[in-house]
């Protein structure tokens, strides 16, 4: 079987047992929308001057829905030993994990449709006629976040203390992404034209070449840990 | 005799602990070996290095006639492995988990049909793992790793937790595979001997007997 094809595979496999147990992707939707509700309720309609607020409070709803999604990631292999029947496979290592990456952009992207939405709805979350840069703007950082998140929930998967490791190495591997994300969306709730946002999408763009690279030279040596 | 496995002066240690100390043997085409001793021996170690799953501290480990951790893809290709924990996926029904894994070695999971039969799971093909008993789910798991026909069948704690009608059943078709090799890891010599020709025992990671049954 191709490289895309395994790929794809294991993606769908995951997605599958998934949506098979959907509490855990229904506990990850209810956290993000009542984290806007919550938000709602307290700012009223300020949040429609406060364009750094929205955007700040977008990308840490969306960080830690993050952080629950990647531990149904490599972690639940390891816990659950099917883990050791990936390495059964006759497939990379990178296959393996670009899978579980394919699976966390659905995942991250299901989340992110939720988030949009509802912010649109409660926190009036206004564009200013530029929805495809915000669009541009959350799916570059998604799939970032994706990379990072999946490589880390690889890399801990082996420690006892996986889901504590998670969230405190996903913080400063994902600075990179958040900090011109946020810029970004801040500077398109504002108003500002395309031209304005490019350094935050170059920067993007950048930790993602990083991430991959990173990832494609070191993932078979912490598949063999 | 074409050897199969060819395990020489392997050695793993795990922190402080050495679990394989130097050690060395070979399985030929069409044996059945039962790697035997107490739990700590050495036994699941041994099974995961030929499997290519872990890499030994030292030593070199050929499978076919190739490096284990050199051609580690092509030789997973015809490497079947059983452990005391299931590879299938829960939520996933036997078809959908046989589908799974057949797809990534390139096999048709029909395949699979034959001792889907023998094993008696026909009716329990399309129920979510999860709702499977132990004995059903190893059932299942043995068909999982037999969905490409692999020439290497490695079968680790293969009668733990598993009754006598179970056990005969699972002896009676192993005792078949004449064209392949079996490597059964277990501590019940009894079962042991009634599925395998040869019983390498193992104590504190290294051999302390070598002998046909």
């Amino acid at each position: 079987m191709g490289f895309f094809s395994t790929v794809i595979r294991i993606a769908e496999k995951d997605l599958k047992a998934e949506f098979r147990r959907a509490y855990e992707i229904l506990s990850i939707l209810i956290f993000v929308v009542s984290s806007i509700l919550i938000c709602s309720f307290a700012w009223g309609g300020a949040l429609t001057t406060r364009p750094e607020v929205t955007a700040a409070a977008l990308w840490i709803i969306l960080f830690f829905a993050s952080v629950l999604t990647f531990t149904t990631s490599f972690t639940r292999e390891m816990d659950r030993g099917t883990f050791w029947g990936l390495k059964t496979l006759p497939c990379s290592p990178s296959a393996i994990l670009l899978g579980k990456i394919l699976y966390a952009t659905v995942l991250l992207f299901l989340v992110e449709s939720v988030l949009l939405l509802f912010s649109k709805v409660f926190l009036n979350l206004n564009v200013s006629g530029r929805p495809m840069e915000l669009l541009l703007i959350f799916s570059l950082g998604m799939v970032d976040l994706a990379f990072a998140g999946s490589f880390v929930s690889g890399l801990v998967m082996f420690s006892e203390g996986k889901t504590l490791l998670l969230s405190l190495l996903l913080f400063p591997i994902c600075m990179p992404v958040l900090i011109p994300s946020v810029s970004a969306t801040e500077k398109i709730v504002k108003g500002l034209s395309t031209v304005n946002v490019m350094p935050e999408l170059r920067i993007l763009l950048a930790f993602l070449f990083c991430i991959t690279a990173i990832v494609v030279l070191t993932f078979k040596f912490v598949i063999e840990a | 005799m074409t050897a199969v496995v060819e395990v020489v002066e392997v050695s793993k240690k795990y922190g402080y602990l050495w679990a394989l100390k130097s050690l060395t043997v070979r399985i030929d085409k069409g044996e059945l070996v039962a790697f035997l001793g107490p739990n700590g021996a050495g036994k699941t170690t041994l099974m995961r290095i030929v499997a290519t799953q872990v890499r030994p501290s030292s030593g070199t480990v050929k499978i076919f006639g190739q490096d284990a951790f050199k051609h580690g893809e092509q030789i997973r290709k015809r490497i079947g492995f059983v452990t005391h924990e299931s590879f299938l996926y829960d939520e996933l029904t036997i078809e959908e988990n046989l589908l799974f894994y057949a797809r990534l070695f390139s096999v048709s999971h029909e395949n699979s049909h034959d001792i889907v039969k023998f094993l008696d799971l026909k009716r329990w093909y399309k129920v979510p793992v999860k709702r499977l008993s132990y004995g059903l789910r190893k059932r299942a798991d043995i068909v999982r790793a037999l969905v490409h026909s692999p020439d290497l069948i490695l079968l680790d704690e293969l009668f733990a937790g598993l009754d006598e009608e179970t056990c005969n059943l699972l002896v009676g078709y192993f005792k078949g595979q004449h064209a392949r090799a079996v490597l059964v890891s277990s501590h019940s010599i009894e079962w042991a001997k009634k599925l395998c020709e040869r019983g390498v025992f193992l104590n504190k990671g290294e051999i302390v007997q070598d002998t046909q049954f």
